[in-house]
């Protein structure tokens, strides 16, 4: 009995100081670190579009760290990401952000995904004076806060349709009236808002202006108000399933505009795959395209990123994903270029930040939101091609019917 | 247009019925709130995208596999989960529900991910039209009509056949009907089994019409919840006309107020049936 208990403590003691050791060693290892913290949606409403963010940014850390990692004063650091998974939710994600800041004390942020959740998170962010670099959210919101610590690598929310009514009045005969129906959701809200501007200011009128719930699935009431308006275009500001839904509804209650527009959907996969030959001649507003051709500062150019991308994942990169290579190349030079770890220098360094990127050129503006405009994409033959300004193919218009194809 | 607004809630309305069928039938026998509806739900759609794009089965066949497929997983829950607490007060049942629910879902996240999944089959959005301004959708009428079909065949069971018979018994009068020889444990499981295969179908005819992820479950779940106590418990026409009102109601609420509104106009018809109506439209007073 008596050496069972010596026996014991023994186990407890070896224990405690095995603890210690490694904790100890944890400790030392995580100063040879550059360590980055994100919020992610990995479950939820959001997680779809979140595991892009997620794939692309594991492939950025995996391709920095064996060219060496960065470099800060003479010093390679390796990188290393610290994931949470936000369950699409908006308080949970600013309390892991606090969490990351305190608890793992990580080095810099990196953004979540979409709008409503990168407010709080840059909040947070402002208040533990650490920069965080977003490629996640677009809302003006975000910006006019006047927070030094809020980088954005998407461009303005409220600029988002301004290329493709562009490309509108540019067809012939001129189309006169339009449809807006967008999501209750800041990102979506700021879309709707400059659209309606820059229509009117384009002398297109506005024929319905309507706010649809995230959660509903359903479109059908919207639909036969737009058939009895019958516009010439269909703008729609949503998410991926919104505009499954819509495209599909919109066939099966035989509503035929002259064109279909949607801001996120068509520049993704799952949303070709999922309509097949009904996602054909749909429009789509995109920060980036694979098609593009820049040089990068983690991968070689757009070309090498898009290969290697496709060869890990086996799926087509979209802007979401270079939004997100974006975001730690905008880290990388802007830390080498402050030679520090410290917050403020490598804030300073973001602001004055003039580099290309495999997503673009990245410069931004002092709200910290990206100088930037969108292109106008096109499903065509199952491919999306960018169609304005420029462009691989030349834009469809109008779309034929539900009927006629 | 109104016709054609109305024609569309009466067709989405044919789907929430069918929706809260199973969950009408639980509660009823039972009374159990089965929180985990909407995963069933989920469950059944699944089921039929992956017989679809693995085998090319066709949805409209591949409703009895999801049916029979949810059939035996609510059998087994029941008989061998569920029953060991019905005894207890509701929050028990409540509670485990909900734990069925949130395992349900995270089971799907791990195994299916959160990708966005569509059955694409060929006629999918398909039409007719009568005169210039109405459209109706061959796929949402398939689904409104295999509704009444389903419920109709609920109705059979429950009031024609032995088994229907041992159910009623069952929830009138326990005691009594477990001296006259009826199989309680047994009854119990064949009717969750009954209820959650409903759940099934409606899953099938969901993922004909919508795109499916595993999160999908919830809003449906309350959804059926709200019929359910629309249309009153006690009767399998009680998520019929539970299901249809709430159809029209949201359709012609979404006209005549924006589509923003669809749930508050839903969850507003709630709480005005708890205060006037208690017993939901049809349902019977005690």
């Amino acid at each position: 009995m008596k050496a069972g208990i010596k026996w014991l403590r023994g186990l407890l003691i070896s224990g405690l100081v095995a603890g210690l050791v490694l904790s100890l060693n944890t400790g030392a290892f995580a100063k040879n670190v550059i360590k980055f913290g994100c919020a992610m949606s990995f479950t939820g409403k959001k997680s779809r579009t979140g595991k892009l963010y997620v794939d692309s940014l594991k492939l950025a850390t995996a391709a920095i760290n064996k060219a060496g990692g960065i470099k800060v004063g003479g010093k390679a650091y390796p990188v290393k990401i610290v994931f949470y998974d936000d369950k699409s939710d908006a308080a949970e994600s600013a309390k892991l952000i606090e969490k990351l800041i305190v608890e793992d004390k990580v080095n810099f942020l990196l953004g979540p995904y979409s709008s409503g959740i990168t407010i709080p998170d840059s909040i947070v962010a402002q208040r533990y004076k650490i920069p965080m670099v977003e490629g996640g959210g677009a809302s003006g919101k975000i910006f006019s806060r006047h927070n030094p610590y809020i980088f954005g690598t998407l461009p303005s929310a409220g600029q988002y349709f301004a290329t493709t009514l562009k490309m509108l009045t540019s067809f012939k005969p001129k189309p006169k009236s339009i449809a807006i129906i967008y999501g209750d959701d800041k990102f979506d809200i700021s879309v709707a808002k400059g659209a309606k501007k820059i229509a009117g200011e384009l002398g297109l009128k506005v024929a319905l202006y309507e706010k649809i719930s995230e959660s509903s699935a359903d479109f059908n009431t919207i639909l036969t108000k737009v058939k009895s308006l019958s516009p010439d275009a269909l703008l729609m500001a949503g998410h991926t399933e919104g505009g499954i839904n819509l495209v599909q509804q919109a066939k099966e209650l035989n509503v035929n505009v002259k064109m279909i527009s949607l801001t996120v959907g068509p520049s993704e996969a799952d949303f070709r795959k999922s309509l097949g030959r009904d996602a054909e001649y749909v429009f789509g507003v995109a920060s980036w395209s694979p098609q593009m051709s820049y040089k990068g500062i983690i991968f070689k150019d757009t070309k090498t990123f898009v290969q290697k991308f496709k060869a890990k994942y086996n799926y087509d990169p979209d802007y979401h994903n270079a939004s997100a290579i974006a975001e730690l190349a905008v880290f990388k030079s802007a830390i080498e270029k402050a030679g520090s770890l410290d917050p403020k220098k490598v804030r300073n360094a973001i602001a004055k930040t003039k580099i290309e990127t495999i997503y673009g050129p990245v410069e931004f503006n002092p709200n910290g939101q990206i100088k930037g405009s969108s292109v106008v994409l096109q499903i065509q033959g199952g491919q999306v091609y960018q169609v304005y300004p420029k462009g691989a193919r030349k834009p469809i218009y109008p779309m034929p019917k539900w009927k006629e194809r | 247009m109104l016709l054609q607004i109305i024609i569309n809630g009466i067709l989405k309305g044919g789907l929430y019925a069918l929706m809260a069928l199973g969950m009408s039938l639980i509660w009823g026998v039972m009374d159990i709130i089965n929180i985990a509806h909407g995963a069933f739900i989920m469950l059944g759609a699944y089921c039929t995208y992956w017989f679809f794009s693995l085998l090319g089965v066709d949805p409209f066949i591949s409703l009895f596999i999801s049916i029979l497929f949810l059939f035996i997983i609510g059998y087994g829950i029941q008989r061998y989960l569920i029953n060991l607490v019905i005894r207890a007060t509701i929050f028990i049942t409540l509670i485990l529900a909900f734990g069925i629910e949130i395992f349900i879902n995270n089971m799907a996240l791990v195994m299916w991910t959160a990708d966005v999944r569509k059955v694409q089959v060929p006629y999918g959005a398909s039409n007719f039209s009568i005169g210039s301004f109405v459209t109706i959708p061959y796929v949402r009428l398939g689904a409104f009509l295999i509704a009444l079909i389903i419920a109709g065949i609920f109705y059979f069971v429950l009031n024609k056949t032995r088994l229907g018979r041992s159910i009623r018994a069952t929830s009138q009068d326990l005691d009594a009907a477990r001296l006259v020889g009826v199989d309680v444990a047994k009854t119990y499981a064949l009717t969750f089994g009954l209820g959650v295969g409903a759940a099934g179908a409606a899953g099938t005819l969901w993922a004909v019409l919508f795109p499916i992820n595993p999160m999908m479950g919830g809003v449906l779940t309350l959804k059926s919840f709200v019929v359910v106590i629309l249309g009153g418990l006690g009767t399998m026409f009680g998520p019929i006309v539970g299901g249809l009102t709430l159809g029209v109601a949201e359709a012609l609420g979404s006209n005549w107020f924006g589509t923003t509104y669809e749930n508050f106009i839903s969850f507003t018809i709630l709480v005005l049936v708890l205060i006037f109506l208690p017993r939901g439209i049809l349902g019977k007073s005690e």
